[in-house]
């Protein structure tokens, strides 16, 4: 049986057209892995139907150490000052590492 | 004029946005999946590119589609810097760069509708419109994002003057973007990249090697193009009844009358410079269109402190229906009257 690691399981809601960007950004963090899950909603910045290119939202998951997350949320921070709509949050995970007794890298 | 119009409100496929509008509107449950949403604004592109591109090969660039050309690039000029103008003097200067390029830009779906009611009329026009509306798309989108750049060095230096004797922080990462980032973003956005590509496939294969695909151009073409529209009139509908973004009273008159405005600029320049009828009410259509896929796609990047739910919501939820139901058959009726005197 692996060791439960514990690990943060960040999760950034966008528009479609800033996903380029913020994993531009999650990569100079030294994160690789990540997933994108294609979104449709509605918020402050109108309805997002997901039906044209330019309304498309994402959600973007991404599993990282606590270290390696306060770095990620300063850049999420500096983009919203900017004005780029980002939502960001996070939580506490039990994951199983990738593999058996060794401690799994960062994403 | 009224006969143009109520044959342009029952073309099949003008009817099909009406129904996605009150549809729409009604909060129906009917939808059509994103996949193929997307998939339709990707076939019409290239339906339009290949055509474009196979007229142009087939008719060269002739003295007209020359100067047609320069007028489309003049009046992608004039119509985002007077737009600008005209906003920043009632609402927020991003806001006003944002939907300048917006409205300074072309809807792709707008001139397709028009060729295809210029055809419906046996109204010719020529493949160098194509292009026309091609090098429309960028210019308004470089000029916004230059304005854009302007306010904001002129805010951060307010507030550096105000928080006297702290610099600003600095951060190569999340330096301002240059116009090499946001020329790159315009010209690699997907659909214009595959708008372009079509056209040169067009041009490069000619009607001979584009007859091939005459049943996937133009066989399909209107039914496409129908169903299109009932997606966009659901979207529209749906905009409507979501009833999220504070259009203010400026803003919803601009919506209606910056476009006609536009046109009639863009009819006047094309019979002074002695173009044809259906490249004259095509030039009206590129200019009093608005973008609802390129421009907001680069914006939310290029200028993120504007308001999608503005620029988005006035481009796609006002002017795009007033284009399709009352620009078209107005554009129209105003150049055969003017041509006809």
């Amino acid at each position: 049986m692996r060791q439960i690691e514990q690990k943060k399981l960040l999760t950034i809601i966008t528009a479609g057209e800033l996903q380029r960007m913020v994993i531009e950004q999650l990569k100079k963090r030294g994160i690789g892995g990540y997933t994108v899950v294609s979104a449709s909603g509605a918020g402050t910045a109108g309805l997002e139907s997901g039906m044209l290119m330019s309304d498309s939202s994402v959600i973007i998951y991404i599993i990282m150490s606590e270290a390696r997350l306060e770095r990620v949320l300063v850049d999420m921070d500096k983009f919203m000052s900017r004005g780029y709509r980002v939502k960001a949050f996070y939580q506490d995970i039990n994951i199983m590492p990738r593999k058996p007794g060794k401690s799994s890298p960062d994403s | 004029m009224l006969s143009s119009a109520l044959s342009n409100l029952l073309d099949p496929a003008v009817l099909f946005f009406v129904l996605g509008t009150g549809v729409g509107l009604l909060r129906s449950n009917l939808e059509i999946p994103p996949a193929i949403a997307k998939f339709l604004t990707l076939y019409l592109l290239v339906a339009l590119g290949l055509k474009g591109g196979s007229a142009l090969a087939e008719g060269g660039l002739p003295a007209d589609g020359i100067y047609a050309i320069i007028a489309a690039i003049f009046m992608a000029a004039l119509v985002p810097a007077v737009s600008f103008y005209i906003l920043s003097r009632r609402i927020n200067p991003f806001d006003s760069a944002a939907v300048a390029a917006t409205y300074g830009s072309i809807s792709a779906v707008t001139f397709i509708t028009t060729q295809q009611f210029l055809a419906d009329r046996a109204v010719e026009f020529g493949g160098y419109m194509t292009v026309a509306m091609v090098l429309m798309e960028t210019p308004a989108i470089l000029m916004a994002v230059v304005l854009a750049t302007a306010v904001r060095a002129k805010e951060a230096m307010q507030q550096q003057a105000a928080e006297t004797g702290t610099a600003p922080e600095e951060d190569d990462d999340f330096a301002p973007l240059s116009i090499r980032d946001v020329l790159q973003e315009a010209l690699t956005d997907g659909a214009q990249l595959l708008l372009i590509g079509s056209l040169v496939i067009g041009y490069l294969a000619g009607p001979e090697g584009t007859a091939e695909m005459l049943p996937f151009t133009y066989d399909i073409f209107k039914g496409m193009l129908a169903f299109f529209l009932l997606e966009m009139g659901l979207l529209v509908g749906k905009q409507m009844s979501e009833g999220r973004a504070k259009i203010d009273k400026a803003l919803f008159a601009f919506a209606f009358v910056s476009p006609p405005v536009n046109a009639a600029i863009a009819i006047l320049l094309a019979f002074w410079i002695g173009l044809g009828v259906g490249d004259a009410v095509l030039l009206a259509v590129l200019s009093a269109s608005a973008s609802y896929i390129v421009v907001p796609a680069v914006a939310r990047y290029a200028i993120p402190e504007a308001r999608p739910g503005i620029y988005f919501t006035m481009a796609l939820g006002l002017t795009f229906p007033f284009n399709i139901i009352v620009g078209i058959p107005l554009y129209y009726a105003m150049v055969q009257m003017l041509w006809g005197m």
